[in-house]
């Protein structure tokens, strides 16, 4: 569904990436990991088309996507879950949602869309006139997810969810997002949680100093020593003496 | 202490005049929030609207709602021009202050060569018409200002609190990159507040012309009391700079019943002053 | 040399101004110069506050008219001398000027517009002020009858006189700011004034200060175009014509340059001057406007900006030609100060800095959950954890950006929570960013020149870029020092950070993500530059997570997660804590 060939990213303070290229397939799971300033946002940014890229391209569903403006790729079905959340913090639950389903194939749904995500997140019905601002973090998470699922989206972009969140509450957010996944929908997942990442993902990509270091199922990778390396330092030589 | 029924007639013309405030601000208010733009410039352009209606009702002989239809559109299309200018230099918020009031300046010398600095007094039989109810004298034109004062304001209001377009000004104006990652053109809906920022001045302009005495000096009379109600009403906040203009318009009147006319700035720039002291953020 | 030949001019050109009316010139000759003279005044005395510190006023007009006031009353009723009445004026409006300032300074938020319309509504209350009372009653005040001592003869030239050395002292003074230590505080706070507190310029005090140079000047011209136009009304005194006018004057010269103000000055006077009065008045305000919307759109530095700018990149060009081989020089760096001693071994040495139990939160989250720990002198202390763990909210803790809700961070003695930032960068704290926020406007070597001035060493100017200059070789930026941070790579902004914090002299660094985003070489050279940093005998905070850099760097490291010290120790054997592996791993592969 979306693949991702050869793409350079230099942008103002953002990381730079080289080089990398990857696929989603349609329904599929894909988690993208490494430690911080490794440029996962930056490629997950690029990916929505609100960073500029330098080389490379983007293709979705065999479309070439690479020139296309933000708006244009909502239109085509990629909702983005940004890092921090990003929530209007100033509108109401209820108006974060609506401004998911802006474009207007969305808003034709606008209805059952906000009764799924009220069935999801029953928290957000009852307080779906308060100001988005004065929610609490896993709440705010809560509706930066709602707001993308109201847009529609075959592809949803996640980054890092769980930042800010405790444990607890990254927890249940996974065990929904696990769930949306389960009835469908294709998700690229940004987390630095390498943990919980490899725990729902069927396929990740390690990311490392801007580039792509190492791939392949969860369970070959967590023993492989890029991601042992990458988050605690081990030298493999050292580790297996 | 005056009597009663000059109060009540202070009063009165307090709320009237703090319709004509909500006029003047309502531009200034919506494109401060939304575009980042402080338009001094919008001053300029109600007097150009209002020397125009002189022109269009005294001297053409137009009725005056036939005025506003010709005026409306063209001031919608000066705001979108405006606004193509500030975004093709990029200009920032704080340079749009100072761009603006260059634009200011030039509208008024322009108004001054066209019209001289001679005052100019719009004669119609309705002008100064008003009706006495009890002691108090009510100008009927001022009071059909207020009303439509009142509808212009809760009807922006409406606009922006329950339609898709106006949610996504708001939040195109809290972040634009990710409302325009969910399908908002911040672009188009920026001329298009532009625009209806533009004609807002053509609706005030209009009943500064029927009201007032026009001189180009008069251009930056208004420019302190209406920044004072934008300011305390919030920015892009059409009945928060309703209630605003009120209050500011009420306690002017009552300063000058009470005291001496001359006092009256006092009341708008303390507020404007403690306003921006107390809570600079919520501007 | 240059600087001679600059001063020798300045004083030809003030000696023959002071001359000139001796050879009995033309009355409107004289009163135009009276013109240029005063609008310099104004313009350059703005400028030391609003085109320095980028704190627009539009409230100049109030201290003018305070001035104005001033003289008009105690030179008419108060019978007073009319020199007298010049620094009363100016202490007058100071006094307001200061007073206003500790009110509006302290608010965070008041900056920009804000803050411009704050200083317009000032004017307009002191003017409804002013009507309303004795000060002037409504009628205006006349000065007919005033005695001024008579120069060369004539009351008019006295005034000459008076405008003259009023400016060239306005001058002077924008011209000692723009050079001094005092004024590299000032630009550093126009373009990033949360830095500028933290590298150890104390932003209030500084801006109170601008402000009351500011207005001191502005109240002595008033005073003297009181006596100048003789007749004195509050709508022509307060009117927003002056501030404008000083706004106008000192964008189109250039607002960041002592000169601007007299080019930008001359140039508005002259053309007012020659439009005025004739059937042309219209056109010449036109041409006004004209020259403002211009002047914004395609010169927003003004003509001195302009200048400034081809020059440095003219020196730029050349000094990158000079240095060009020496551009690498990270192990040939000269030392300012003498080497320390090699680091004692961790856990002998004395205890440096102190976290007893900070705690800190934000809406009810809790960024630091009560952290404690210990930094030991000359040790490289490593701090990791996962993203969101507090790391950065620590740093922003000790070095005085947020102040802790409980706790105790002692450092010399001295408990930092209770510190304002810059005097916890004075006492010998510096820090890093890990998104580089260098001072936009400034030089490369002006960036790392002023914390050298603000740090513990508090250097004058001169001294501080010598010590900026080796800085600068240390971490290989010499070649770019006239260069504008923009112009500088990612990597090259991080060696900037570095070079700030080498500069300070600090003796406690703290260094924030200073990795995140490098190459692998730029990485190496970056961890001998860290090691070089403490063999010259600072102790270092390293917060990272390049884990293979921190086990190279640090002797000693510790882990937070949710805001809590949650590991220890020796840097391997901490990073194989379950613990530790939970916190980054998960619990199922710990």
């Amino acid at each position: 569904m979306l693949e991702v060939r050869a793409l350079d990213v230099s942008y103002g303070d953002a990381p730079a990436l080289w080089g990398i290229s990857m696929t989603v397939g349609a329904g599929e799971l894909v988690a993208v990991v490494g430690p911080n300033g490794a440029g996962k946002t930056t490629l997950i940014n690029s990916i929505a088309r609100i960073l500029p890229s330098r080389g490379g391209s983007i293709w979705l569903d065999g479309v070439e996507v690479t020139a296309l403006p933000s708006q244009a790729m909502c239109e085509l079905g990629v909702a983005l879950i940004p890092e921090g959340r990003r929530l209007f913090v100033g509108m109401t639950v209820e108006e974060n949602l609506e401004m998911g389903c802006y474009r207007p194939a969305a808003r034709l749904h606008r209805v059952q869309g906000m009764e799924r995500v009220y069935e999801i997140f029953p928290i957000l019905k009852e307080r779906r006139r308060q100001i988005a601002g004065t929610l609490s973090g896993g709440q705010q998470q809560m509706l930066a997810v709602g707001r993308a699922l109201m847009a529609r989206p075959k592809l949803l972009l996640v980054d890092e969810p769980s930042l800010g969140l405790s444990p607890l509450i990254t927890q249940q957010l996974f065990e929904v997002l696990k769930k949306i996944h389960a009835d469908g929908m294709s998700m690229l997942l940004i987390e630095q949680n390498v943990a919980i990442a490899l725990d729902i993902a069927e396929r990740v990509y390690v990311v490392e100093g801007g580039r792509i270091v190492s791939t392949g199922k969860p369970k070959d990778l967590l023993a492989t020593r890029h991601i042992r390396e990458a988050y605690l330092g081990e030298d493999v030589e050292a580790g297996s003496r | 202490m005056p009597s009663a029924s000059l109060l009540a007639q202070s009063i009165l013309s307090g709320i009237l005049i703090g319709g004509l405030y909500t006029l003047l601000g309502l531009g200034l208010s919506l494109s401060w929030r939304f575009l980042q733009v402080i338009n001094l410039a919008h001053f300029a352009f109600v007097f150009l609207a209002a020397y125009l209606s002189y022109q269009l009702i005294g001297v053409a002989g137009l009725n005056p709602g036939l005025a506003l239809l010709i005026l409306l559109p063209i001031f919608f299309l000066i705001g979108i021009a405006l606004q193509y200018l500030l975004i093709r230099f990029s200009v920032n918020e704080f340079a749009s202050l100072l761009v603006t009031f260059g634009i200011l300046v030039l509208l008024e010398t322009l108004i001054q060569w066209i019209w001289s600095a001679d005052f100019r007094r719009l004669e119609t039989s309705y002008g100064t018409a008003s009706i006495k109810i009890g002691a108090i004298y009510v100008p009927i034109v001022e009071c059909l200002m207020f009303f439509v004062a009142v509808i212009v304001a809760v009807v922006t209001w409406a606009w922006l609190k329950f339609t898709y377009v106006g949610k996504a000004l708001r939040a195109s104006a809290e972040n634009p990159i990710i409302a325009g990652a969910y399908g908002v053109n911040h672009k188009r809906l920026a001329y298009l507040i532009a625009g209806i920022s533009g004609a807002t001045a053509a609706i005030a302009g209009v009943f500064i012309a029927l009201i007032s005495t026009l001189a180009p000096a008069q251009v930056v009379v208004w420019l302190g009391v209406v920044f004072a109600a934008v300011i305390l009403g919030g920015l892009g906040n059409p009945l928060g700079l309703l209630v605003a203009s009120l209050v500011i318009g009420v306690s002017e009147a009552i300063t000058m019943a009470v005291t001496a006319p001359t006092w009256a700035p006092l009341v708008s720039f303390t507020l404007l002053i403690a306003i921006l002291i107390l809570r600079p953020h919520k501007v | 040399m240059k600087d001679k030949r600059g001063f020798l001019a300045a004083g030809l050109i003030v000696v023959a101004l002071i001359a000139f009316p001796a050879f009995k010139p033309p009355a409107f000759l004289e009163s135009f110069l009276y013109l240029v003279f005063f609008w310099i005044a104004l313009t350059s005395s703005w400028q030391i506050l609003s085109g320095y510190t980028g704190y627009f006023s539009f409230g100049h007009g109030a201290f003018f008219g305070i001035g104005m006031y001033t003289t008009a009353n105690l030179a008419t009723k108060g019978e007073m001398d009319f020199l007298l009445t010049l620094p009363i004026a100016g202490i007058i409006a100071a006094v307001v000027g200061v007073l206003i300032g500790a009110v509006v300074f302290r608010v965070k938020q008041l900056r920009g517009e804000l803050f411009a319309l704050l200083t317009l509504a000032v004017t307009f209350v002191l003017a409804t002020i002013a009507l309303n009372t004795s000060i002037d009653g409504g009628p205006g005040v006349f000065l007919s009858g005033i005695k001024i001592a008579n120069i060369y003869g004539s009351p008019a030239t006295s005034l000459y006189l008076f405008a003259l050395l009023t400016a060239v002292a306005s001058l002077a003074l924008a011209w000692w700011v723009q050079h001094s230590r005092f004024g590299g505080g000032l630009f550093a706070i126009a373009d990033d004034e949360d830095v500028a507190e933290v590298l150890g310029v104390p932003t209030y005090r500084f801006k109170l200060i601008a402000l009351g140079l500011s207005s001191f000047i502005a109240g002595v011209g008033g005073g003297i175009q009181a006596v100048y136009v003789s007749y004195v009304t509050v709508p022509e005194t307060f009117s927003i014509t002056v501030p404008l006018f000083v706004v106008l004057m000192s964008l189109i010269g250039g607002s960041r340059h002592w000169l601007g103000a007299a080019i930008g000055a001359a140039f508005i006077t002259t053309l007012n001057y020659v439009f005025v009065g004739g059937e042309w008045a219209l056109a010449g305000r036109a041409l006004i406007g004209l020259i403002l919307i211009v002047a914004i759109l395609y010169l927003p530095d003004g003509l001195m900006g302009l200048l400034e700018s081809r020059r440095r990149k003219r020196q730029s060009r050349a000094r990158a030609q000079d240095t060009e081989h020496v551009a690498a020089g990270i192990d040939r760096a000269t030392e300012h100060r003498p080497a320390a001693p090699a680091p004692k071994p961790a856990g002998a040495s004395q205890v440096l800095l102190r976290c007893e139990d900070v705690q800190l939160s934000f809406r009810g989250v809790r960024a630091l959950a009560g952290i404690s720990l210990e930094v030991r002198k000359g040790e490289i202390l490593g701090i990791v954890g996962p993203n969101g763990s507090g790391k950065s909210t620590l740093i922003n803790t000790i070095s005085g950006f947020y102040r802790p809700d409980a706790g105790r961070i002692l450092f010399r003695d001295r408990d930092l929570a209770k510190e304002e930032a810059h005097k916890i960068a004075a006492l010998g704290v510096g820090r890093t960013y890990q998104i580089p926020r260098p001072f936009v406007r400034l030089s490369v070597l002006e960036n790392v020149a002023l914390p050298a001035m603000y740090g513990p060493f508090g250097l004058q100017r001169a001294a501080a870029e010598a010590q900026a200059r080796t800085a600068l070789e240390h971490v290989g930026l010499a070649g770019r020092a006239d260069a504008l941070p923009t112009e500088l790579n990612l990597h090259q902004r991080k060696f900037l950070e570095i070079a700030r914090a080498l500069a300070s002299g600090s003796e406690l660094v703290l260094l924030d993500e200073v990795l995140a985003g490098l190459t692998p070489t730029e990485i190496a050279s970056a961890v001998s530059m860290v090691r070089s940093i403490r063999d010259r005998g600072a102790t270092i905070i390293f917060i990272e997570h390049n884990m293979r850099a921190v086990l190279a760097l640090t002797e000693r490291l510790i882990v937070l997660d949710h805001g809590e010290v949650i590991a220890e120790g020796e840097p391997r054997d901490v990073m194989r804590r379950p613990a530790v592996i939970t916190a980054y791993l998960g619990k199922a592969h710990a």
